[in-house]
């Protein structure tokens, strides 16, 4: 057997530590750390809805538990990145805001979230379907399977205006341009188009235009009506110079960033720009009108829902938790302390929802939402669409492209996708 | 013996570098090159068709296009001013010091501050560089709609002048003092003396900051993101930002992972042919 010296012998033990040090990093959690893991319970929201009765109602959930709960909000694109690969390594969160109706019928139809019709039949109070508007519903069902509940239900198509510039609001898209074009002066513009795709949806629909129709693989149909509707945009920027081109960014806040600096007199939104008008600028005197009427009157339907993935630890849990923060109490403090609109009937019924004028036009605002094409999310391409959608939507409002060929183009590009 | 210990003893204090090498770089690139071989469902095997499809795909020669294009634009006006920096805080100019702690704070910042930082500069409406124009009577510009690649470009050159300045300032102070003194007693004016001195003898640094910018340019990712979300429309869609789109959009690993061993070996390519220029010209 070879001699170790004192000098090789100390070599060898400081190697073998090294070698010891980086295996222990290496190694599996320790079981004690997954034991503390279960006992966390993790939700992702959109940092936009981190409203203090959703912290209180879920501190209590912990509370009550014995849990500890991990509540992390993002901005919707990080949200979905992050979940996407949370879906592909397995280590997912308990409960997950959905950024839409027909996202979680996407992720359902994938197999990653749970279909939610047995714990709903099996807890009869809850009240779903019966007491959830039938919309907010429908659009989260595909063959007759709920991938996800509606936490809240909003219309974009709303004209938010600053009364002290604009007396009488728009009822058409005549008016619309009309005050738009006389209000524009100095350093405010008479409105402000978003640069995110999905502002134009309100447009689109009050010329009766569809976005898809997955079955017959056409999209932005009629051709007519989707021209003239991102003609209007187009020309509000760049021919009647009454709206500045929209800056490409993931944040959707422009428009409602420049009402509140009154540096725009209207501009066309949905019920999650109340608050921020409201804490950010109190002294602007806020007038909320319903949606326009082109060939129709329309608003597209909004709102997010929650859905449990299908490797939450403890769907039971999930479940619950769910039930809490869609509770019609919940439902009616978030309401008072955010403005935002609600799926429930029995929200809709409670005398201080019916007492309030914003939230009445609101209603009449959820009362013209056009149709969603559930087999778009079905198809399981929603999310390719969308962006290529984003990417010609970009083109005309902010690049002057010009609209007939670009419409064109994304017809062609979401066909082939399709 | 005491040979094949010592060399008992060098595997010893390897192996944390060999594994750390294996496990968090060679075997996600190998995972890489596996999944690049599979559909987006992850099962069916489809051999190469995900590295020929990219070569046809519109958006990702286009990406790759414009990738190019914000590499180039980043590296000769990142080069130019980060040497420029150096050469005039290499004087001995009062302050000086103060001056290269500051130029480095915009690199040492997160490209996430950087990001929301310049989004909010360049606002066309309330953004601050449109008021300082205005103020001057001149029109406020719309940066990112009108030239956004230009403007990630300028941003990047903004963030990162700082490190190639600190690189260049190091290859000039290792430059001896004797050259200049025998060029100036030889009557070479200062041009002179940059060119015919101090630009060949920076070389060996040049070629450094080409290759490190080259790499991270082509990687780059989180400033388009944050600043413009690769619009308007796809004009800083940059590669990554395409690869990003595929993987986390469209939820197809198999072509996203294709698309990041095309990177991978354009990038070797690339500064492999950057490497060979550089021993030609030190030859």
């Amino acid at each position: 057997m070879p001699s170790l010296d004192r000098r090789s012998f100390l070599q060898l033990g400081l190697g073998a530590t090294v070698l010891g040090a980086v295996g222990t990093g290496c190694s599996p959690a320790t079981p004690a750390a997954q034991k503390q893991d279960a006992r966390t319970f993790t939700i992702y929201w959109n940092a936009g809805h981190g409203y203090q009765v959703y912290k209180d109602v879920i501190d209590q959930f912990g509370k009550d538990h014995d849990l500890e709960m991990n509540w992390q909000k993002f901005q919707w694109p990080d949200l979905t990145t992050k979940l996407t690969a949370d879906f592909r390594s397995g280590n997912v969160p308990d409960l997950v805001e959905e950024v839409s109706a027909g996202t979680g019928t996407q992720y359902g139809l994938a197999g990653n979230v749970l279909a939610l019709d047995e714990f709903a039949t099996a807890d009869q109070a809850f009240g779903f379907p019966g007491d959830f508007i039938d919309q907010a519903v429908v659009a989260r069902q595909y063959e007759g399977t709920t991938y996800s509940i509606p936490l809240h239900l909003t219309a974009n198509g709303l004209v938010f205006y600053n009364k002290e510039m604009i007396d009488k609001p728009p009822a058409t898209w005549d008016e619309f341009l009309d005050l738009a074009r006389s209000t524009t002066k100095d350093k405010v513009s008479g409105t402000a188009l978003n640069s995110d795709a999905s502002y134009a949806a309100p447009f689109y629909s009050q010329q009766n235009v569809d976005f898809s129709q997955v079955g017959a693989k056409q999209f932005m149909v009629p051709q007519d009506g989707a021209r003239k509707a991102l003609q209007f945009m187009q020309d509000l920027i760049f021919t009647h110079k009454a709206s500045p081109a929209p800056v490409a960014t993931t944040d959707y806040s422009g428009p409602q960033k420049l009402f509140s600096a009154e540096r725009a007199a209207m501009f066309v939104s949905g019920p999650w720009d109340i608050g921020p008008i409201r804490q950010g600028s109190p002294d602007i005197d806020l007038g909320l009108a319903v949606p326009l009427t082109g060939a129709v009157q329309a608003s597209s339907m909004a709102g997010s829902g929650l859905m449990i993935p299908a490797k939450a630890k403890d769907p039971e849990l999930s479940w619950e938790l769910i039930t809490r923060l869609t509770a019609v109490k919940t439902e009616l403090a978030a309401t008072k302390e955010s403005g935002m609109s609600m799926p429930r009937k029995s929200w809709a019924a409670d005398p201080a929802v019916a007492a309030d004028p914003n939230l009445g036009t609101i209603a009449k605002a959820l009362a013209v939402v056009a149709d969603q094409d559930v087999a778009l999310a079905a198809s399981g391409k929603a999310a390719q669409i969308t962006e290529l959608w984003k990417k010609a939507y970009q083109q005309m409002i902010i690049q002057h492209a010009p609209v007939e060929q670009t419409l064109a183009d994304f017809r062609k590009q979401a066909g082939a996708a399709l | 013996m005491i040979r094949r210990r010592q060399a008992a003893t060098a595997w010893l204090f390897l192996t944390p570098a060999v594994l750390f090498f294996t496990l968090l770089f060679f075997l996600p690139i190998g995972n890489q090159l596996l999944t690049g071989l599979y559909d987006a469902d992850g099962v069916s095997f489809v051999g190469l068709g995900n590295f020929s499809r990219a070569l046809s795909d519109p958006e990702v020669v286009h990406s790759f296009l414009i990738t190019l294009l914000y590499a180039a634009g980043t590296l000769i006006v990142g080069t130019a001013v980060g040497l420029g920096l150096a050469v005039i805080l290499n004087q001995a100019l009062p302050g000086r010091t103060l001056f290269r702690s500051l130029l480095l704070i915009p690199y040492l910042t997160s490209v996430s501050i950087v990001g929301l930082l310049w989004r909010n500069i360049l606002d066309p409406q309330v953004g601050i560089l449109n008021r300082l124009l205005e103020s001057l009577g001149l029109p406020g510009q719309t940066w990112l709609s009108t030239h956004p690649l230009a403007t990630i470009v300028g941003i990047t050159v903004w963030s990162g002048a700082g490190y190639t300045m600190v690189l260049f300032l190091a290859g000039l102070q290792g430059i001896p003092g004797l050259y200049y003194e025998a060029a100036r007693i030889d009557g070479a004016g200062p041009w002179r003396r940059f060119f015919a001195i101090t630009l060949p003898l920076l070389a060996p640094t040049t070629l450094f900051v080409s290759i490190i910018g080259l790499i991270s340019t082509l990687q780059q990712f989180a400033l388009p993101y944050i600043v413009t979300g690769g619009g308007p429309g796809n004009a800083t869609s940059l590669y990554a930002h395409r690869l990003f789109i595929v993987a986390f959009n469209d939820n197809d690993f198999g072509y996203a992972s294709a698309l990041s061993v095309l990177l991978l070996i354009v990038v070797l390519v690339l500064s492999l042919a950057q490497l060979r220029i550089g021993d030609r010209a030190n030859a």
